[in-house]
């Protein structure tokens, strides 16, 4: 990790690796849609939706692990005063956000044609649009704040409350379901999903994993870029 | 996939929405960085001379 | 002298909130709003709103706190008592748990005691109603706590109110789940006890996690 600290070398690092990062993610989008769109049997109770899950669950897993890394990049901030941990958990947002949007998005369009309604307030979608509320917060707090340390000390705190958030949102409502709609239990393929469904969706969760990848080592390089051009503008203006 | 089937609306609609906030966040994130990039080039020149 | 310093920062409070009228004016203008346009807007049906009476009041009870959020900190960051404070030898935790305990004994602990009664402009069921009280008693205090985090981490913002909202909102929902359920599950087989413990145990950790929180987020902006 100390290797990373300095900016020149990360690039390094980042130039080498993200051909290879693009080369494996466009290779795991083609074998994971194939595999979600033709080759996996359509579900005996739900027929062809169920293909939804080949994005709305890789969608949503991710949103949540970028944001549990966007509490630990946070933290590391604090702990170690890493200087491209800032960088990093600022980077990560936009992409857990989108993946968090079409998480609710395909989530909503999956649970028209199989339970019958766009949207549901059980334990899961509860959580997930509370992440999405976390993701917005996040992002507000960058924006609304000019001074970049003064920025990152504020959003380490944002990010390192809402992941303690999640896990306890989640627990309430799912307490309150069970409190309330005992019958209705909303499960997503069955407790042992067949193997012919499994690889297409471990294929398209590696798939969205190595996307976010590929993108956040583009966004730190864009962010280091910003930094550097910020300097040399206050430079200016002092030098005036 | 059948798309004859019941409901294939929905789930073309999904890979749809998939495919265009990915794409657009791909061409988001490399427009941003491609813009960057070149202002630090001209900075870096600018300096130099 | 730490205890003396904590209670002569509540008084300060206290005598703040009473001279400014405070937030509490706000929030109970608030409360009584909602206490009358809500039955107006649901309808003639009793049954209706006695089943939605809980519901409606804690919704009430925390958006009116949420109300007076932003305000918590503001005026003393922008007249420079905070770096004051934050120099002083008391532990700058302690300084926001005491401005966040001050805000619940002038605003969210009224409104916990003014509420329940209002309920009855809701048809609920006076059975209710210690039940109610208890409850909402109970969650003042993490309400004041969590808003205190929003609070912090808008202090030196301008147009906070949103963004306060924002953050807020995700801590509340937790609290507004166990507070409702405690306070209806007496009308069933089920006894209010596990939904009051679960409270108890959220604010236990909101006074762990608030006071920090807060403290950074006023750090940050005090540097």
């Amino acid at each position: 990790m100390q290797k990373f600290a300095n900016p020149a070398q990360f690039l390094k690092l980042a130039k080498a690796a993200l051909p290879f990062l693009w080369a494996i993610t466009a290779l795991l989008f083609a074998v994971g849609l194939y595999g979600a769109l033709v080759t996996s049997p359509p579900d005996y109770q739900q027929g062809e939706t169920v293909r939804i899950m080949y994005v709305h669950v890789p969608a949503a897993s991710l949103a949540l692990m970028i944001y549990v890394a966007m509490a630990i990049f946070s933290a590391v901030a604090i702990i170690f005063r890493h200087p491209l941990a800032d960088a990093a958990a600022k980077t990560a947002a936009p992409i857990g956000a989108v993946y968090c949007f079409l998480a609710l998005a395909t989530g909503s369009l999956w649970g028209k044609p199989m339970w019958g309604t766009w949207w549901v307030w059980d334990a899961r979608l509860t959580s997930m649009f509370v992440l999405m509320l976390l993701y917005l917060g996040y992002m507000a707090i960058w924006q609304s704040i000019e001074e970049p340390t003064r920025a990152a000390a504020i959003a380490r705190i944002v990010a390192i409350v809402g992941v303690i958030n999640v896990p306890i949102v989640k627990f309430s409502v799912n307490w309150w379901n069970t409190l309330h709609q005992p019958a209705s239990i909303l499960k997503m393929g069955g407790p042992s999903i067949d193997t012919s469904m499994l690889w297409p969706l471990l294929t398209m969760m590696a798939a969205f994993g190595f996307l976010f990848l590929g993108l956040q080592l583009t966004s730190m390089r864009s962010e280091i870029a910003m930094r550097k051009l910020r300097q040399a503008r206050l430079l200016e203006i002092g030098n005036r | 996939m059948d798309f004859s089937a019941a409901h294939s609306g929905f789930v073309i609609v999904s890979y749809g929405l998939v495919a265009l906030a990915l794409f657009g966040l791909i061409g988001f994130v490399f427009w941003r960085d491609r813009k960057l990039v070149i202002q630090l080039q001209r900075l870096n020149e600018s300096a130099k001379t | 002298m730490t205890q003396q310093s904590i209670r002569a920062l509540i008084n300060r409070d206290i005598a703040l909130a009473r001279a400014q009228g405070g937030g509490l004016g706000a929030a109970l203008g608030f409360i009584l709003a909602v206490m009358v346009l809500v039955p107006l807007a649901l309808g003639p049906d009793q049954a209706l709103l006695q089943r939605l009476a809980p519901g409606m009041m804690w919704l009430a009870l925390l958006l009116s706190v949420l109300l007076t959020a932003d305000r918590m900190f503001q005026q003393d960051y922008e007249d420079g008592s905070l770096d004051v404070m934050l120099m002083g030898h008391l532990p700058f935790e302690l300084v926001t748990l005491t401005k966040a305990i001050a805000h619940w004994l002038t605003v969210s602990l009224p409104l916990a005691i003014i509420t329940p009664p209002l309920g009855l402009l809701l048809n609920i069921d006076t059975a209710q109603l210690p039940i109610l009280w208890l409850s909402m008693i109970l969650g003042s205090l993490a309400l004041s706590l969590l808003a205190s985090i929003g609070g912090a981490v808008t202090a030196g913002l301008r147009r906070g109110g949103l963004l306060v909202s924002l953050l807020i909102l995700p801590l509340y929902v937790p609290v507004l789940i166990f507070g409702v359920a405690a306070s209806t599950a007496n009308l069933g087989p089920n006894s209010s006890t596990p939904a009051l413990i679960m409270l108890s145990a959220l604010t236990l950790m909101s006074l762990v996690v608030a006071p920090w929180a807060s403290a950074a987020a006023l750090r940050a902006y005090l540097r």
